[in-house]
């Protein structure tokens, strides 16, 4: 029998607001530990949290840009459990009245992954265990958080990885969170079930806890997929329980302690009142929300005519999109631009951290001015490649690399000397090519284009030095 | 009826621990003040659900940076901390 | 008739006439502390050293020749589940011994920059859970009428010492009548704030939704003056609000005309010695013109064990956070955390405070959440909707304040649904959010004192304490007596 995978998500998303979700403390990764800490996020007796007003306007943002619909009313709840982590025994969340419902993210082979709610919560600190001893820092205690959950509409790992790798770009253009899984700014866990393809019911799902690798995560669920399968076909079934992922061995196993019996208590957060949320906010926040990747893409394929490939490209990473748009700015055709950073200067990102950072010296501006030198018959191709080149290198303006004498095209009569130069003084090329080498041309085109310092036309030299060669 | 494994149960999730010798008289106890509660079982309310004693909503805090405290302060009322951590031992006998 | 005098003016205007420095009646009140403390156990923490130092400043600022803020230079006392920074704040609980809060309470914050003079801090039922203040885990703060009954509780403490004149006033809090059943107890005046009007942050929580921090003081005019001074709006604290209106401004309106509201529920089930005195006062207003209205307020019935629910749920949670970790008693031996977590709450929580945590814990465990917390949320709501309606019909709600008088030591303990009774007139208020003061109004046949509350709508402090100075004033010293000790001023 075939099975299929039935998986949902909940995916945790570290917001970048400045402050902590309910106090002043700074939400900056690393740190020595305990120094990002007060009073409240250390849960001292007497103190009450404030809501930081930010967590709630990036959640409406995050919500919208997935298609979410924002209820008019939504409040904070307590989960109480007690651990070290947690400085109150309870973590501040929402339960009942989330703060997005029922969106939906869409993958590249149009299925729609269901969002069933986004709720804000608060991260809790981070524990070290050496020896069995337990070392406890509240750093990451009280940085604000976006869980989104999805409903069990993921089939494979591909579609898993698809998934978190569009929530990741959404939130990054967005500018709600930096997503940096490798720092725990974002982290999955996985509710996975397997079915016989083509039935409707849903089999008994076990959960894989705190994932914080894309390909990790994939890894896991592939395993989680072939276990399940294998107990169900030597007549076993499937037991509910929480799994921990080990990447050394590749498998998952279970996860025993923290969530044994776990009875949460959630109740309304009697220090902290109702959030409301007037339509108008919403309005106002869905106006402010930038292009999306999605609709980006298709803006540059269809409208701009990058080919698809290249768009993906581009879009893939924001501050690159935001470069391309610059730099293509008022250019013929934004194809250029896009050739340029796919072609140049992609080639000197190394990985994809770095094409994600585009820290790089030349400025959009100063790009978009040298395609309109290309655009406007000033400087060739040849010329602009190497400029750019120097301007990566440099950091400095078009202006500064290229001569104002270089500026413009080659007049006739110039070429015509350049020509005559390239023919008396490559005695031996001539009869090369006079011999039937007709590679050598190509030697003489190069002395042309060096000595007219890349201003001649190639194809125009070329077709000039074969007359010539043929009048002698 | 409150059970010694109901009150045993609650005592888990409430992180407490319950001496043998106690657990009657605390069933005992428990049973009688949730007998007392069960009292409302009785009322009849108008099914609207509560929110808070002066319908407040929207206090909200501007993100705005407020500095930290130095870890000396927050760890001064640790009873056991090393290199700027909490520390629970693994076992104290 | 003598009327009777607030501390707080005769203080400020003996320090202004220069009839005695601060320092010289700081050290009076500390002496008496001495003296006295043994037996009034009133206070658990006494700071000398604080207070004389902060008597100091004042004294410079008389030498100076500036003008003193009403509270500058008063001696006063905190309830010990208030935090003070460096201050031990215990709310007598072992598992909150020798914890030295980091920061101050916003209250204490507000009187600190006024001057004020802390003596030190004051005995209470454990994480303010009681009665009787007996238990508080430096055992219970005595009554100055007669130190063989109990302060009440659970700010046992501030009234004791205030009763017994070793603090001039003192702060406390109230989550089901905790301000107002000791200052009832010990014959003083216990004002209960709407909630939203002082700031709790700092408070160290029993009951987020029901704490309210208020003063316990030996006059009408000094809670006005207390009340004005600690009910700011607060950034901290999002449940916040500040009073509306200056309690300490419309003190001596003329009340002609005010309406009174007497509901029959809480008269069922009041000893006749309190029940008599309350409506002899409603006499007294009625001689000064009030109207009495009487009407049946059928959601009383509920509201113990809605109260009991509520309280206790929040406390569960508000108390998980004692771990032995950050802060506070650790037990010194343990095989895992779980283990430290697990003796270290049960050897630092008192009985009570466990059984409280215990229903808190059961009322909301998945299964019984529905039938008890919501339940009782629900009926809050409509605890809330029916004083709503009663004060539609009157200004303010004259009621008793506890069922009886101070109960001998020891007696209270026993048996926590009995203990839970006497509160039967004080939680509606808590439940609704309201704001009343407790004000005595007699004595029984032992000479134990009675005390009323009066009851206002939500930021209506001025009101209630209006109809309070009213009937001061109208029946004087003799039945705003203080226990014959302490400081002579």
């Amino acid at each position: 029998m075939k099975y299929e995978m039935v998986a949902g998500l909940e995916t945790h998303v570290e917001l970048a607001t400045n402050t902590k979700i309910f106090c002043g403390c700074t939400t900056q990764f690393g740190g020595e530990p305990n120094t990002h800490c007060c009073p409240i996020c250390i849960g001292l007796p007497g103190t009450l949290p404030k809501l930081n007003e930010q967590v709630v306007n990036y959640a409406i943002r995050a919500g919208l840009a997935t298609n979410c619909e924002i209820p008019e009313i939504s409040k904070m709840d307590r989960k109480n459990y007690c651990y070290p982590d947690l400085p109150k025994a309870y973590q501040i969340s929402q339960y009942d009245k989330p703060l997005c419902l029922n969106g939906y993210v869409q993958l590249s082979n149009g299925r729609k992954i269901r969002l069933t709610r986004i709720h804000i919560e608060e991260d809790a600190g981070k524990l070290i265990h050496n020896h069995g001893d337990t070392y406890v820092d509240y750093n990451r205690g009280g940085v604000p958080l976006i869980e989104i959950v999805s409903e069990p509409d993921i089939r494979s790992a591909e579609e898993a990885k698809e998934y978190v790798e569009k929530l990741q770009l959404i939130m990054k253009y967005i500018g709600v969170s930096d997503c940096r899984m490798q720092e725990g700014s974002m982290r999955c866990d996985v509710n996975i079930s397997v079915r016989p393809q083509g039935s409707e019911e849903l089999g008994t799902r076990t959960e894989i806890k705190n994932m914080n690798s894309i390909t990790f995560m994939a890894k896991a669920m592939e395993y989680e997929f072939s276990r399940q399968v294998d107990i169900i076909e030597n007549g076993g079934k499937v037991e509910q329980q929480t799994l921990r992922y080990d990447e050394a061995t590749d498998t998952t196993s279970s996860m025993r302690g923290k969530e044994d019996a776990n009875d949460y208590r959630y109740f309304r957060d009697p220090d902290l009142v109702t959030i409301c949320v007037p339509r108008e906010k919403v309005e106002r926040i869905r106006a402010e929300l930038p292009e999306l990747p999605d609709q980006k893409l298709e803006r540059y394929i269809n409208e701009l005519e990058i080919p698809e490939n290249d768009a993906k490209l581009l879009v893939k990473y924001r501050k690159v999109a935001e470069f391309f748009e610059k730099a293509s700015a008022g250019t013929k055709a934004p194809r250029t631009a896009a050739n340029f950073i796919i072609g140049q200067i992609f080639s000197i990102l190394e990985n994809d951290g770095a094409k994600e950072e585009f820290d790089i010296k030349v400025s959009a501006e100063n790009l978009n001015t040298l395609i309109k030198l290309i655009d406007d018959g000033k400087i060739k191709m040849n010329l602009a490649k190497k400029t750019l080149s120097k301007m990566l290198e440099t950091g400095k303006a078009p202006s500064e690399l290229i001569d104002e004498s270089d500026m413009g095209g080659l007049d006739e009569s110039a070429l015509d000397e350049l020509c005559r130069q390239a023919v008396s003084s490559n005695p031996n090329a001539v009869s090369d090519y006079k011999n039937g080498k007709t590679k050598a041309i190509k030697a003489l085109v190069g002395f042309v284009m060096k000595n007219s310092r890349g201003k001649a036309d190639a194809s125009a030299a070329e077709q000039k030095l074969i007359d010539m060669i043929g009048r002698m | 009826m409150v059970t010694h494994e109901d009150i045993l149960q609650i005592a888990r999730l409430a992180k407490l621990s319950v001496p043998e010798e106690e657990l009657d008289a605390l069933t005992k106890d428990m049973g009688e003040i949730i007998e007392f509660a069960n009292t409302i079982n009785n009322a009849s309310d108008d099914g609207e659900e509560f929110d808070n004693i002066n319908n407040l909503s929207n206090v909200l805090r501007a993100d705005e940076v407020v500095p930290s405290l130095k870890s000396e302060e927050i760890l001064k009322n640790a009873g056991d901390s090393e290199n700027d951590h909490f520390l629970v031992k693994k076992r104290v006998l | 008739m003598n009327t009777n005098e607030g501390r707080i003016s005769k203080i400020s205007s003996m320090l202004k006439n220069k009839e005695a420095s601060c320092t010289e009646i700081t050290k009076k009140y500390l002496s008496e502390i001495d003296k006295l403390n043994g037996e009034l156990n009133a206070y658990v923490n006494v700071t000398p050293e604080t207070a004389l130092e902060a008597a100091a400043a004042v004294d410079k600022k008389i030498a100076r020749g500036e003008e003193l803020l009403p509270l500058e230079g008063i001696p006063m006392t905190l309830k010990d589940n208030i935090s003070t920074k460096g201050i031990e704040t215990t709310c007598c609980s072992k598992i909150l011994k020798g914890y030295k809060p980091i920061y101050n309470a916003t209250v204490w914050e507000a009187l600190k920059a006024q001057g004020a003079v802390l003596l030190g801090k004051t005995n209470m039922d454990e994480f303010a859970m009681g009665s009787s203040c007996e238990t508080s885990c430096f055992g219970g703060a005595k009554n100055p009428h007669n130190t063989n009954h109990v302060a009440g509780g659970s700010s046992g403490g501030v009234a004791s010492a205030v009763g017994g004149n070793i603090a001039a006033y003192g702060l406390g809090s109230d989550t089901g009548g905790s301000i107002r059943q000791p200052a009832s107890f010990c014959g003083i005046v216990g004002l209960k704030p709407t909630y939203g009007a002082v700031s709790r942050y700092g408070l160290i929580a029993y009951a987020s939704s029901l704490d309210q921090i208020g003063p316990i003081t030996t006059s009408v005019e000094d809670a006005a003056i207390v009340f004005d001074a600690i009910s700011d709006y607060d950034p901290m604290d999002s449940t916040s609000q500040g009073k509306k209106q200056s309690a300490a401004e419309s003190l001596k309106n003329p009340i002609k005309g005010m309406k009174i509201g007497i509901a029959r529920e809480y008269l069922e089930g009041i000893k006749d010695d309190v029940k008599d005195a309350v409506l002899n006062a409603a006499k007294v207003y009625e001689e000064l013109g009030a109207e009495i209205v009487y009407f049946d307020l059928p959601a009383l019935k509920y509201a113990l064990p809605v109260y009991y629910i509520i309280a206790c749920a929040e406390a569960s949670s508000n108390l998980g956070r004692y771990d032995g970790i950050r802060y506070g008693y650790k037990t010194p031996k343990y095989n895992d955390v779980n283990d430290m977590i697990c003796k270290t709450r049960s050897e630092g929580f008192g009985k009570e405070v466990q059984r409280r945590i215990l229903l808190g814990t059961y009322v909301l465990s998945a299964g019984y959440y529905d039938a008890y917390y919501k339940k009782a949320q629900n009926l809050r709501g409509s605890i809330v909707k029916s004083f709503r309606g009663a004060f539609e019909q009157c200004d303010v709600i004259l009621a008793p304040t506890v069922p009886m008088t101070a109960f001998e030591c020891g007696k209270a303990v026993s048996d926590p649904i009995e203990t839970y009774l006497t509160d039967i007139c004080t939680v509606p208020i808590n439940i609704a959010g309201l704001p009343a003061v407790s004000v005595p109004c007699g004595f029984n046949s032992k000479g134990m004192p009675i005390g009323m509350q009066l009851i206002g709508n939500t930021f209506c402090e001025h009101t209630i304490l209006n109809a309070a100075w009213q009937y001061e004033q109208s029946v004087g010293a003799d039945i705003f007596k203080s226990a014959e000790m302490g400081v002579k001023l």
